[in-house]
């Protein structure tokens, strides 16, 4: 019997999504609680910060909410990133069977971690609901295409850094710098709408900060968000990213196999 | 049958491309026909059982494989150690499109390998001997026309090895069997045919036996 190359490819992915579950879930001890745990005690450290400053609202959001929309869409970027990142590296054992191949390994774990994010997320809004803060969804849509925008953002860096990272192993330590300050730059914790005019152009060339402020924009219509919000720049980079990203898994695919 | 046409290899190192370790390898591998590998340590042999098993792609050259050939079973490759040994079971039965079957083979998997609950455990625990037997009783899960078994017999024990045996005679008539092993005298008992790596290159022989003798002059000249 023989199968025909989408069909195989369907069944590696099948296979692989499992896999990617298993371990994420139930790899370590507790890790399903801890899966949740990161998220949340993020929200809770920054919310703490924020009551300190005694800040009930930032422009024109609830802090609570303005926090919880623009860590959760933040860490749906990087957790698919890291996550993907380092899916080829991770499964080198896998590669013995040859249907399998390093870019399927990367596609399937961003599709787990997306999901995660998305039920993560989910539970977090269902909380804050019932703790009374007042939850709203203004353009549903754009809350999606902003959703997209990053989720396809952590793929194009999953598939293109897992690549650098075996070739030039230097290269995880460069990026992991970039990473670190992307959170503050991207004005998941700080409103980027309270940077002055010269400054703030230069850091909306930064694509996650769209698809933050486009998350915001779309739960709360009384939200001031940045004036340079744009989704389709979002998209665009986002798209362009993962062109490159499957252009260097595509140019070397052989040397990702090191058995 | 399997085709291999002007293949070279060579591998990356830290320092550019390292040395070539296949240097134009002409072969063509009739079906129904055991071959045994032979050649002294890195000489090429699991290169070019990872080059048929199509894990590898050539530097150069190309591989055709007009048959059903398996994964290549040898040391630790296709085992993910988090997982356990069914689990691992699972994860080929699926990437094989095998799902309607899927608990008959794993019992017939967990009967083969004979590793008792340690099938339920962590693959990372296991001794080399327990991998062997559980890599071993995967491959056989599955019907290909031709297996490749890159020394996979001999971390066994004894009562391992005189299934594993069996297991290859047992297939003679339906599928063939490509496989390296140091004992010259496993290949003489599985083996019609040898093939003799020296120098990057591929001699064939239509006897093992022959093989053996051209590989034992080499070594000892």
């Amino acid at each position: 019997m023989k199968r025909s190359p989408w069909r195989i490819t369907l069944s590696v992915w099948h296979a692989l999504l499992l896999r990617e579950a298993v371990a994420r879930m139930f790899g370590r001890r507790a890790a399903v609680v801890w899966l949740l745990l990161e998220p949340v005690a993020g929200i809770a450290f920054m919310l703490l910060i924020f009551s300190v400053l005694r800040t009930r609202f930032v422009g024109g959001m609830d802090t609570l909410l303005w926090l919880s929309s623009g860590l959760l869409a933040f860490y749906l970027f990087r957790r698919t990133a890291i996550q993907g990142a380092s899916a080829v590296g991770a499964n080198q054992a896998l590669y013995t069977y040859r249907q399998v191949k390093p870019v399927d390994t990367v596609l399937t774990r961003c599709v787990l971690e997306g999901a995660l994010m998305l039920v993560i997320a989910m539970l977090v809004f269902s909380a804050l609901g019932l703790i009374g803060v007042p939850l709203q969804l203004h353009d549903p849509l754009q809350v999606m295409a902003s959703l997209l925008g990053l989720w396809l953002l952590g793929v194009g860096w999953g598939l293109g850094v897992s690549v650098t990272t075996e070739l030039l192993p230097e290269s995880a330590i460069l990026l992991n710098l970039v990473m670190m300050p992307l959170m503050l730059i991207s004005g998941a914790i700080f409103p980027l709408s309270a940077i002055p005019h010269p400054w703030r152009e230069w850091l909306m060339y930064n694509p996650v900060a769209h698809g933050i402020e486009g998350v915001r924009a779309g739960i709360s219509p009384s939200y001031h968000h940045v004036p340079e919000l744009s989704l389709s720049y979002l998209l665009g980079f986002a798209l362009v990213l993962v062109f490159l990203g499957l252009v260097l898994q595509r140019r070397f695919r052989s040397q990702l196999v090191s058995l | 049958m399997i085709e291999a046409r002007d293949v070279h290899k060579r591998y990356q190192t830290d320092h550019g491309p390292g040395p070539w370790v296949l240097r134009g390898i002409n072969l063509s591998i009739p079906a129904q026909t055991s071959v045994g590998l032979i050649g002294r340590n890195g000489a090429g042999k699991t290169t070019l059982l990872r080059l048929i098993g199509g894990v590898d792609q050539p530097t150069r050259g190309q591989v055709r494989r007009h048959s059903n050939v398996s994964w290549p079973m040898g040391f630790g490759g296709g085992l993910q150690g988090t997982l356990t040994g069914r689990q691992n079971a699972k994860f080929i039965c699926r990437i094989y499109g095998q799902e309607a079957d899927m608990a008959e083979r794993l019992e017939r998997i967990q009967a083969f390998a004979e590793i008792g609950t340690y099938f339920d455990e962590p693959v990372k625990i296991y001794s080399s001997g327990m991998k062997s037997r559980l890599q071993f009783a995967l491959s056989l899960a599955f019907e290909f026309d031709v297996y490749i078994s890159d020394e996979v017999t001999s971390t066994g024990d004894a009562s391992f090895k005189a299934k594993a045996a069996q297991a290859f005679k047992d297939l003679v008539g339906k599928s063939s069997l490509i496989m390296t092993s140091h004992s010259t005298g496993t290949l003489k008992k599985f083996c019609t045919a040898g093939i003799w790596l020296h120098e990057g290159q591929a001699h064939w022989f239509d006897h093992i036996d022959d093989a053996v003798k051209a590989y034992e002059e080499s070594i000892s000249a």
